[in-house]
């Protein structure tokens, strides 16, 4: 519930935030990853997560391209099942995915 | 490498400090009224007895800007400020409603008592006390048979008095701050009553949310609304007795059945002057949500305001302030930007490859600057700096009693909206300008339309705002156009070197 709220305003500040100009150094943009990341992870984590990333973006850092990664354990898909491919994991170490979400 | 370290280190010990700031403001400072101890049986309602008197008034005390009527009952009935910013429509502004209790208004636990305090005539030793630079005291004594209630108040000129309250017998009474001040209550704005324990935590009741409480350990029990309080204050913890209306409004008293020495206070909630009775009253004005960082941007304000005199020079100072803290940020942006044009020409490649695919486009403009370590795009953290500082200029002008009436050029109170329109207008225009000069790309044809939009549907929200806070977002922008504007010379100028080469 809370978390589809803070997708849906991050949403709405994405709409708007073009009148501010291109400001954020990395790739996806803060608010892009806060949305992979409230998608993925647990929501406080998530909300921290996000928090970071945002303070990171400043001159003082490199920027560039970031990824979320979440710990995530994959269950497995019943033979036949159709599934809706939203993300992709990209596994790093066990249990560590990075985030990559389908360009439709 | 290691200076670098450092600026890290600095940039990590600037959030923590913000994370505790929100933090503290929100689990410290928050009213704790669960904690609160709530003893019903203990104390039963502070019953209002009818007074069979008229409430003459038995004394007037004058000072320079403010003037007290006690009356029969020992009470005071009337309290107004005489400065003109005070005066609405020709008339000078009463700080006493008609509603009870009135302050230094004295209640009995016991019944025959209460009764007879309540029908019997005070005396006082002058009717009439000029105050001219010093303090003046009037004693108001109260002859009940068996007991006898005297009341020594000392007037200051800042609206500070002091009561000293002597039985002959102790017994169980209460004495009220009074009634909060009626005069400015909207639904915008928190009103109702503050109370201070002795440990710092502070416990605030709305209007509607009150029920019988005692709270033992208080030092300070203010009534208040957006911008004027009347309260007792006292170094050593009294008990303070919350008792709801018939609108469950909250009711102040303090409980005590011994001699009192209380300091009170009546008058606008002037950080200045609350600070020079106490520095424990700074408290009483509260901004609501985000009030611990309200408050210390008022002292910032305030601040620039003694350097100028005027509160719409002190806001453009603060845009100033604001921007140049940020300046070190700003600057490598810029130095980024000279690195940059090196590789204008692989920048034009990537652009018209992924002319279709604005996703992409970013992705591949990041990778490049990444991988010649450059990066000229300022990043999120400055721009969202500006929310807290905007949002806490809302609140100040919302709640501080200094800014009402601040006048700026054309408008006469920065804390309303301008009324010629001329202030949002400006803002549109500067939003649109700079628009117009910072690049942009869209990723889906709406929001582009949309966005053309936006510096009018903005102008039309920012109109009803409170002046100041449409000041303080124009003159942001019009910095954002001069720094956008030197940054395009400066990529322009090198674009002409690399001409003539």
């Amino acid at each position: 519930m809370l978390r589809k709220i803070v997708i849906k305003l991050i949403n709405a500040y994405k709409f708007i935030s073009p009148l501010f100009g291109n400001k954020c150094r990395y790739y996806p943009t803060c608010s892009t990853y806060a949305i992979w990341e409230f998608e993925n992870d647990n929501f406080i984590i998530a909300f921290f997560k996000s928090f970071l990333r945002i303070l990171r973006c400043n001159q003082f850092f490199k920027g560039g391209i970031d990824y979320p990664v979440v710990s995530k354990k994959l269950g497995s898909v019943k033979f036949g099942e159709k599934r809706e491919v939203n993300y992709w994991y990209i596994p790093i170490k066990k249990n560590k995915f990075i985030v990559i979400k389908v360009d439709r | 490498m290691n200076n670098k370290d450092n600026l890290r280190r600095i940039i990590i010990a600037t959030a923590i400090s913000f994370i505790f700031f929100f933090a503290y403001d929100f689990f410290v400072l928050q009213p704790s009224i669960k904690n609160a101890p709530i003893k019903k049986n203990e104390t039963k309602e502070v019953k209002t007895t009818k007074s069979t008197l008229k409430q003459e008034i038995v004394a007037t005390i004058e000072a320079k800007n403010y003037e007290v009527k006690i009356d029969e009952l020992g009470r005071i009935n009337s309290f107004i400020l005489k400065q003109n910013k005070f005066n609405e429509n020709g008339k000078h502004l009463e700080l006493i409603p008609p509603k009870l209790p009135k302050p230094l208004e004295v209640r009995f636990e016991n019944k025959e008592l209460n009764k007879k305090a309540f029908s019997t005539k005070v005396s006082v030793d002058k009717s009439y006390i000029k105050l001219s630079g010093t303090k003046k005291t009037l004693t108001i004594t109260q002859n009940l048979g068996d007991e006898v209630v005297k009341k020594t108040v000392t007037f200051y000129p800042n609206g500070r008095y002091d009561v000293k309250v002597i039985l002959t017998k102790p017994t169980i009474y209460y004495i009220s701050p009074g009634y909060r001040p009626n005069v400015a209550v909207d639904s915008l704005t928190i009103h109702g009553a503050l109370i201070k324990k002795a440990d710092g935590t502070l416990e605030i009741i709305e209007d509607g949310d009150a029920k019988v409480e005692n709270i033992n350990n208080a030092i300070v029990t203010a009534g208040f609304d957006r911008y004027y309080t009347t309260l007792f204050f006292s170094k050593t913890p009294f008990e303070a007795i919350v008792t709801p209306d018939d609108n469950k409004n909250p009711i102040l008293f303090i409980k005590s059945d011994k001699n009192l020495n209380l300091i009170g206070y009546i008058g606008p909630k002037y950080v200045d002057t609350l600070r020079s009775i106490d520095s424990e009253l700074v408290d009483v004005v509260q901004y609501g949500v985000g009030t611990f960082f309200a408050r210390n941007l008022f002292l910032v304000l305030d601040f620039l305001y003694k350097l100028v005199g005027n509160w719409g020079v002190a806001i453009i100072l603060l845009v100033i302030l604001v921007r140049l803290l940020l300046f070190p940020l700003t600057f490598r942006g810029m130095v980024s930007m000279y690195k940059l044009k090196e590789l204008a020409p692989k920048m034009k490649q990537i652009q018209e490859r992924y002319k279709n695919d604005p996703q992409k486009l970013q992705m591949h403009m990041m990778k490049l600057y990444k991988d010649h370590n450059v990066n000229p795009l300022g990043g999120c953290l400055p721009l969202l700096l500006q929310i807290p500082i905007f949002y806490g200029i809302y609140k100040l002008l919302l709640y501080s009693i200094e800014l009402k009436g601040a006048h700026f050029l054309w408008i006469k109170d920065l804390s309303e909206m301008d009324p010629y329109f001329i202030l949002p207008v400006l803002m549109g225009i500067t939003m649109y300008i700079h628009q117009k000069l910072t690049p942009t790309n869209f990723q889906d044809p709406m929001q582009e339309k949309v966005f053309k939009f936006l510096p009018v549907i903005f102008t039309i929200m920012m109109a009803t705002f409170p002046a100041g806070l449409v000041l303080y977002w124009t003159t942001n922008n019009i910095l954002s156009i001069l720094q956008q504007w030197i940054i395009n010379k400066v990529m322009e100028g090198k674009k002409l070197l690399k001409a003539k080469k």
